[in-house]
């Protein structure tokens, strides 16, 4: 008995302490599958390893507010814009100015280098053409079209309790529609909704896979199935999509800051932004291209104005739709 | 808790008898880690749901669940598909534990296999075999467009029953299953002696002896499905249930109130399942043998059962089959070219791994600190004991979820900031189990005089010798069942432990789920494979030991 005690006891002690100086632990909102790419980057640049933690963008922000003052992580890569506006103004940032970082323009990092926006992805439709054939559906084009009664039951929509994809979907249509007509919008919406999934990729999948003709999701996702061999195409819907940064920050008195700044700083290299720009439709950097080869259309997505209104809206989405 | 244990105390004063300083000692810890781990997680719920804590007493909450339809939504539904699910598997569990204790052939013991199967997968494994199947392009919902031009979809209300039902039978099938194996062929032998056909004496001799075992089933099987949280996140398609809302209300909108007002909706029926079975539903097992064969079968009864069992071990397997397919295709049903792509996942192996040392140390704190309660419990007069099983044996019948918004409500704060260490991953998981240790060794000492113990005192042993060369061997059957219940529970579970992952510190079920979410449906299936894979083995390797050192599990 003493010995397992021991046993025990010595195990939780070496897990408690393990890692030790080069190891940064880490939130992100990206998918599993590309993060696990970034982090082999790292780890292969630096001595720095990294511990990951992988939850849709609401599920990360919902954590960090809560364990705030003692955040469970160093610090995050992959999040929303907005909600780095919002932690930086509620204090939970740590200044850094990172050398790699300098040659990027400046509407793309925090003045104070609180936090830095590696790439850039918009929204977007997964369309599933085998489907709409066989169904006899037209190719939808706008966001307006979505609205037609030949799409009932055949979207999938992220829900913004979770999904930040589907926080930019519903703070850009406010932005293009206005907030009245936006809200008229998703209740008609709401009518040709199939499901609402729980992250933002998985629109696209599922559209991939054929289970829903139209997906409502981000670029990346559907140019990732794409390549998979799947049947799905991208539609940018007429009226022009939201697009949002995604940021790198370090919480404020990370316990691994000298780690974790290595690790802004490996983003912000050529290397890291080349490697980013394998996965995503745009990086940050001048001079390196993502995936992308035509010119989306984007609007001027006011991401102070998502964070100002976010609480808000949100609690609107679940007065009506929850 | 002041009552009760002063109560407790007379009483062990009245009997005058000495506990040693040790064991006294050893109640007093137990005791402790109980309350801690176990009690104080579930009020901490009760009390947060009244807003306390939060800026005094209120029923706002209870208000605004009975006022939201969602809510209310979410109730009826978890309800309504625990009972469906719970009939629905008793109906397949009986014939199907009568088919396997009275027919003797090899298939018989392969079914016996198969009916067990789902023990060792993740829950929510059948929701993905579901969607790959079913799903609205799924392999069969395909074949049937082209046949009748209707279209099928699994998502939804329908598809958490359905995996429920696949996930949940093991547990109504093992207990049906024992306890008609254990009836004395003899009474059914006379009920066909006096003239009554094969089908009357399953309905007049046979079920009604086996009455209490379905009955407890099927009690189980309701509570557990009632408490399911992964179905209804991967196969729910967004329809309302308690398990998963309070997880999402947690998660995705940080509303610990009302996530706890669902908990409370979800222990309440446990609380009631719990005290009608430990206080109301006492054991009369009649006639049980140890020796004898059970009757066979009549050859038409028996088709009527194999056609049942065959139906539902064919059901099981084709949803481990499509898994494992989809672990070694590309994309199953659209580019079925062979990969082993998905089980390059780097961070995934990290997770099984920890999924392993925590699993391993759960158990082996599960079973030896549950043993040692059950030794206690059955030979020493130690405080508070009737008060320490009750929380034990508790602590199983305590959803998940409720356990997970609780340890985050008590170790994400000051005092303590546990969440997110392989401390509270093994805590929380050891003593969710603590009481099958515990039971296991009330069981096992009961079967043991104590004239051996006696005999060893008078030879001159200490109590704790007595206890480290008598009791203690004898008690290894008793541990190994904590022990491997533990560990294969503890390597699947999700609802509880999903709250208290941190990076670095993520496990094998929860990332498949997260997986599952991200729909990278072919690495979730690889994930499990190599899940179910590691169990099975470590079941294997335990029972080689189990065979070597000659005890029984």
């Amino acid at each position: 008995m003493k010995k397992w005690i021991v046993a025990v006891g010595s195990l939780f002690v070496l897990s408690a302490c393990g890692g030790g100086d080069d190891t940064v632990t880490m939130y992100t909102h990206n998918d599993e599958e590309e993060m696990q790419e970034f982090v082999a980057g790292v780890e292969e640049e630096t001595d720095v390893n990294v511990d990951l933690l992988r939850m849709s963008s609401e599920e990360a922000w919902s954590r960090i507010d809560s364990e705030y003052p003692d955040v469970n992580a160093d610090m995050m890569w992959g999040m929303l814009h907005s909600f780095a506006l919002v932690a930086e103004e509620e204090g939970m940032l740590e200044s850094y100015e990172s050398e790699t970082w300098e040659d990027v323009p400046d509407e793309f990092k925090d003045p104070d280098g609180q936090w830095y926006g590696w790439s850039y992805w918009f929204n977007a439709l997964a369309i599933n053409e085998e489907i709409l054939e066989e169904e006899g559906l037209d190719k939808p084009e706008s966001w307006e079209d979505l609205l037609d009664p030949q799409y009932e039951g055949e979207i999938v929509l992220p829900d913004p309790g979770t999904s930040g994809t589907a926080f930019l979907f519903v703070s850009s249509l406010m932005q293009i529609m206005g907030e009245e007509e936006a809200w008229d919008y998703l209740e008609e919406l709401d009518e040709n909704v199939g499901q609402y999934s729980q992250s933002g990729s998985q629109p696209a999948q599922l559209a991939a896979q054929g289970e829903y003709a139209i997906g409502i999701t981000w670029d990346q996702a559907i140019f990732d199935r794409m390549d998979e061999g799947y049947p799905v195409d991208i539609v940018i819907p007429e009226e022009g999509v939201g697009y949002d940064l995604d940021v790198a920050w370090i919480f404020k008195d990370a316990e691994n800051q000298e780690a974790a700044k290595k690790v802004i700083d490996y983003i912000g290299t050529d290397e890291g932004m080349e490697l980013a720009a394998e996965s995503r439709s745009m990086v940050t950097k001048p001079g390196v291209e993502g995936t992308i080869d035509f010119e989306p259309n984007l609007i001027d997505y006011d991401a102070v104005w998502a964070a100002e209104n976010r609480e808000r809206i949100m609690q609107e989405w679940q007065k009506k739709f929850d | 808790m002041n009552e009760v244990s002063t109560e407790q105390t007379s009483v062990f004063y009245k009997r005058k008898t000495k506990v040693e300083k040790g064991y006294l000692a050893a109640a007093w810890g137990i005791a402790v880690l109980l309350f801690v781990f176990i009690l104080a997680p579930v009020l901490a719920v009760f009390v947060q749901s009244f807003g306390i804590g939060n800026g005094g007493f209120t029923l706002e909450n209870y208000k605004r669940f009975f006022s939201n339809s969602s809510y209310f939504q979410a109730l009826f539904n978890s309800m309504a598909a625990g009972v469906i699910s719970t009939l629905v598997i008793l109906m397949i569990a009986i014939p199907f534990a009568l088919y396997v204790t009275r027919s003797k052939t090899m298939l018989s013991t392969v079914y016996r296999g198969i009916g067990l199967l789902p023990l060792v997968a993740p829950p929510f494994i059948f929701s993905l075999a579901l969607i790959i199947l079913f799903g609205r392009r799924g392999v069969v919902s395909q074949w049937i467009a082209d046949f009748t031009g209707l279209e099928v979809s699994i998502y939804g209300f329908w598809g958490v029953v359905i995996a429920q039902i696949l996930g949940y039978f093991p547990v109504a099938y093992m207990m049906i299953e024992s306890s008609m194996r254990n009836m004395n062929p003899s009474l059914e032998q006379a009920s066909q002696d006096l003239g009554a056909g094969q089908g009357r004496t399953i309905r007049k001799v046979t079920l009604p002896l086996a009455g209490t075992a379905i009955l407890k089933a099927g009690l189980i099987v309701f509570v557990m499905a009632l408490a399911d949280f992964s179905n209804p996140l991967v196969i729910g398609g967004g329809e309302n249930f308690l398990a998963s809302d309070a997880f999402l209300l947690v998660t995705g909108q940080q509303n610990l109130e009302m996530a706890a007002v669902l908990g409370v909706f979800l222990i309440l029926p446990s609380l009631a399942v719990f005290l009608f079975q430990t206080y109301l539903l006492k054991d009369h097992e009649v006639a049980t043998t140890t020796g004898g064969e059970n009757n066979p079968l009549h050859p038409k009864v028996k088709a009527t059962m194999f056609g049942i069992s065959t139906l539902m071990a064919f059901f099981i397997i084709v949803m481990f089959v499509m898994v494992v397919l989809s672990a070694f295709v590309q994309i199953i049903g659209i580019n079925n070219e062979f990969t082993l792509e998905h089980f390059s996942d780097t961070s995934g192996w990290d997770f099984l791994r920890n999924s392993v040392i925590v699993s391993f140390f759960a158990a082996l704190l599960a079973a030896g600190l549950g043993i040692l309660q059950g030794y206690m419990t059955a030979r020493k007069n130690i405080p508070m004991k009737k008060l320490m099983e009750f929380t034990a044996l508790f602590g199983l019948a305590i959803p998940g979820t409720v356990m997970g918004i609780g340890y985050v409500l008590i170790f994400n704060g000051p005092p303590f900031f546990l969440t997110g260490t392989i401390f509270l991953l093994v805590m929380n998981m050891a003593f969710r189990k603590i009481g099958v240790g515990l039971e296991s060794g009330i069981s096992q000492m009961q079967q043991l005089d104590v004239s051996l113990e006696e005999a060893s005192a008078d030879l001159g042993s200490g109590p704790y010798q007595t206890f480290r060369r008598v009791v203690a061997p004898l008690l290894t059957p008793a541990f190994m069942a904590g022990f491997v219940y533990t560990f294969m529970t503890a390597m699947v579970s999700v609802s509880s432990v999903i709250f208290l992952i941190a990076p670095g510190m993520n496990l094998a079920a929860p990332y498949i789920l997260n997986l599952a979410d991200q729909a990278a449906v072919g690495r979730a299936s690889a994930m499990s494979f190599i899940l179910i894979v590691i169990v099975l083995a470590c079941m294997g390797i335990l029972k080689v030991i189990e065979k070597r050192s000659g005890s029984n599990v």
